[in-house]
């Protein structure tokens, strides 16, 4: 066959005067009619990219400012920070049921930040002129003494104010706590704490005075000392405030129907004083209260409660429903070493060291839809934090409560919420209720949350 | 598999017969899946050509004087020889259909059906929404008008400030959002007991949808200007992952073009089992389906149609 070919080529260039070359060619062209045309393939890499061209350069750098606040709920009482626009439809309430960035928090460092019943007061970082703003409700002057116009203080303070504080020495006072109530919130700084709003049953550790106009209180009651012991903490609950010292005592003071001031009895305390029972020996590390149930957690990882426990919240095996008196709890024990506590209104939650969340009480626990009711603390199953065969050290590392939904952050800064979802405080996109950890749409690192009744508030920092 | 060999080098039937099930190809990058089922096709059918093939049916002619006694002749019929009809194996008759689908610009395992029974095959893994791992390989500081490295330069940026922290954290919020986008795209109700029941066990897998869904995201590689990320993830499609690396940029506060993806994991078919280019012949093929055999019925075995056994699912032996 080929000698053929070869033989027929010759014959070709003898015949004629044609360059050989050329009908060569015309050859090797009949031939490729039989014989498929290989396509070459051109493979891009990546030179492409690091040839100079004349394009844009954005420079970004790094974020400057690393205080991001977001908060979503309820917005008619302006607890948020910000207003939507007004809507046709009057009736409607107005809510964001997703995460926004406060405006304000663009231009203050925000370091510290709490929600209250309705309202919400942050705190600066050092150095800051303006030390405390408070927004939301303010029927008793828990953000303080905001008037317009003379003598018409304001009840409901719709964007964020600065809050007057009588600091001795504004200049190198740090904000190190806040905590809000029912109608009070408490201002920890390296002065001491400084309180404002209602005191009907002594919540804001000064004497009661009968028929007081809180709201016109232009100044807010004075730093509080116990002894010469520093306050490291404090922490408010519906109509009481505690305080931890530097030695791990804790002081409480305001109102003690339920037994949530753990003084042994159940009367109204105006004085700051020692609580005892189960934890005089211990040193208390952290305390969680949003309304009259309290638990506390030791440095040993042990939780301690008293108050309200009509919903079964302090696990008694007895039918007392108010406890005065603060108590081990002991069926916590098996779930080792406790590292964050968090007590709603009817609920209450747990962190042990594996970052496992276990839950107990009324409401919705993270069980399901069919469980309403826990005896005992029970697992939230980890995959629903994140936790699966592709991320297996998800953790969840902090738990707050509000008064019937929990928020709870893992270790990538992820933050997952569960519960009621009246006024969207959940942030989920909805109004539906959850009734498992489902995580919130938030394009930031979470470092710590915030719930209130109504309205929860995240304080995050951007990835770079 | 010494019977498999012997049998190839006598009878080109019997080893047409034996090619019939999933085999596992390295797909090179910048060649089309349709390109290599054409080159595979090809090369099965070349090689099958040179083994011992179908002897040409006989022509019985009956010669003679009608007369006279008649002389039957059996002769090999020319209208059956391979000089005539062409070769006996030729590359379109082998139908060949793909497990699971790989872009012009990825590489990596593919998976593909050989015959009735791999097309059966091919089409159950296709349809069960699997889960694979891919390798993403993005440029930092270039974004290009297609996301990818071959496309025109459109800016540049800086990145001499990202970590592989900031790299980290990105992409954990990335797959927890994504995780929580399964409940919309598996059309359960989240406040439903069954919604708890799924989401309680582990990773749900979308059913009644072909939305891509991403497990998980994980920098395995971090040198900059290059970095490396491994998707796990289901239904996505070239682009999707293609644009994922510019997403992640732009939450870096910077811009980045994708350079490579390689599929490293189709559920229990590794990169390892992969036939290279140079591997691509019938000895090789033939193992290829004994092996793709017994991980199709592990597959089958393990497989749950609405949760994600990411154990069962993707170590492989």
């Amino acid at each position: 066959m080929l000698i053929d070919k070869v033989s027929c080529l010759r014959q070709l260039i003898d015949s004629s005067a044609l360059n050989p070359f050329q009908i060569l060619k015309s050859k090797f062209s009949t031939r490729s009619q039989h014989v498929k045309k290989t396509k070459k393939v051109v493979r891009p890499n990546a030179s492409n990219l690091n040839e100079p061209q004349d394009v844009p350069f954005m420079n970004y750098g790094k974020s400057k400012n690393y205080n991001r606040v977001y908060s979503w709920g309820l917005a008619e009482h302006g607890a948020l920070g910000y207003l939507p626009k007004p809507k046709r439809k009057r009736s409607q309430r107005p809510f964001f049921f997703r995460p926004l960035r406060i405006h304000f928090a663009y231009q203050y460092p925000i370091t510290k930040m709490a929600c209250g019943y309705g309202f919400t007061i942050f705190g600066t970082a050092k150095g800051c002129k303006e030390k405390v703003f408070g927004s939301g409700i303010n029927s008793d002057g828990q953000i303080g003494y905001h008037d317009p116009r003379r003598d018409n203080p304001l009840c409901l303070v719709l964007a964020p104010v600065p809050v007057y504080i009588p600091y001795k020495s504004p200049k190198t006072v740090e904000i190190l706590q806040l905590s809000a109530g029912r109608a009070h919130c408490a201002i920890l700084s390296t002065e001491g704490v400084h309180f404002l709003g209602h005191n009907a049953y002594g919540q804001c550790g000064r004497p009661i005075v009968e028929n007081e106009d809180y709201i016109r209180n232009k100044v807010p009651s004075q730093a509080i000392r116990l002894g010469n012991e520093k306050i490291v903490s404090v922490c408010c609950g519906q109509d009481h405030s505690m305080f931890i010292t530097e030695s791990g005592k804790v002081y409480a003071c305001g109102w003690g129907a339920d037994g949530q001031t753990g003084l042994g009895h159940h009367e109204n305390e105006w004085q700051p004083s020692l609580v005892k029972g189960d934890i005089q020996d211990e040193k208390i590390v952290k305390i969680s209260c949003k309304s009259d149930c309290v638990l506390a957690l030791n440095d040993k990882g042990d939780v301690f409660a008293w108050g309200n426990s009509e919903y079964g919240q302090l696990m008694r095996d007895d039918a007392i429903q108010q406890v005065n008196v603060p108590m081990h709890m002991k069926k916590l024990k098996g779930l080792g070493k406790i590292l964050d506590i968090a007590s709603g209104g009817t609920n209450c939650a747990v962190i042990n060291e594996e970052g496992k969340v276990f839950t107990w009480g009324f409401g919705i626990l993270g069980n399901g839809p069919n469980v309403y009711r826990n005896p005992v603390p029970t697992l939230i199953p980890p995959p629903l934090f994140g936790c699966n065969e592709i991320s297996p050290d998800t953790k969840v590392v902090r738990i707050e409560a509000g008064l019937t939904h929990f928020a709870a952050i893992t270790n990538y800064g992820n933050l997952y919420t569960w519960g009621r979802n009246q006024d969207g405080q959940l942030g989920l996109g909805h109004l539906r209720e959850q009734y498992f950890p489902l995580q919130v749409s938030l394009g930031a690192v979470v470092k710590e949350v915030s719930c209130g009744v109504d309205h929860t508030v995240a304080m995050a920092e951007p990835f770079i | 598999m010494t019977n498999v060999t012997r049998i190839i080098t006598s009878q080109a039937p019997v080893v047409w017969k034996n090619l019939n099930g999933l085999i596992c190809v390295h797909k090179p990058s910048e060649r089309s899946v349709k390109s290599v089922r054409k080159i595979i096709a090809e090369r099965i059918c070349n090689e099958l050509n040179e083994l011992e093939v179908r002897p040409p049916t006989t022509h019985v002619s009956i010669v003679g004087d009608t007369t006279k006694e008649l002389d039957v002749q059996v002769k090999p019929s020319f209208a059956d020889h391979p000089a005539v009809v062409g070769p006996r194996y030729i590359p379109e008759e082998l139908y060949i259909s793909t497990g699971n689908f790989l872009g012009y610009h990825t590489s990596g395992v593919l998976v593909l059906g050989l015959q009735n029974l791999g097309a059966k095959k091919a089409k159950f893994l296709r349809n069960s929404s699997l889960l694979r791992t891919y390798q993403l390989k993005g440029k930092l500081g270039v974004a290009t008008a297609n996301f990818f490295m071959d496309g025109k330069v459109l800016f540049r940026g800086r990145y001499d400030y990202i970590t592989r922290d900031a790299v980290d954290k990105v992409a954990a919020t990335m797959e927890a959002l994504h995780r929580k986008v399964i409940f919309d795209l598996c059309s359960v109700d989240p406040r439903s007991q069954t919604a708890y029941d799924w989401a309680s066990q582990g990773l749900l897998r979308p059913f009644k949808t072909k939305s891509p869904v991403i497990y998980g995201i994980k920098c395995v590689d971090y040198s900059p200007p290059e970095f490396t990320v491994e998707v796990q993830c289901t239904n996505e499609t070239e682009e999707f992952l293609i644009e994922l690396i510019s997403k992640l940029a732009a939450k870096l506060r910077t811009a980045a073009a994708c350079v490579q993806i390689k599929c490293i994991r189709f559920s229990h078919f590794d990169i390892d089992d992969a036939l290279l280019k140079k591997h691509w012949s019938l000895q090789h093929f033939l193992d290829s389906v004994l092996d793709g055999d017994t991980k199709y019925q592990k597959i089958r075995d393990t497989i749950s149609p609405t949760l994600v056994n990411f154990q069962s699912e993707e170590t492989s032996t």
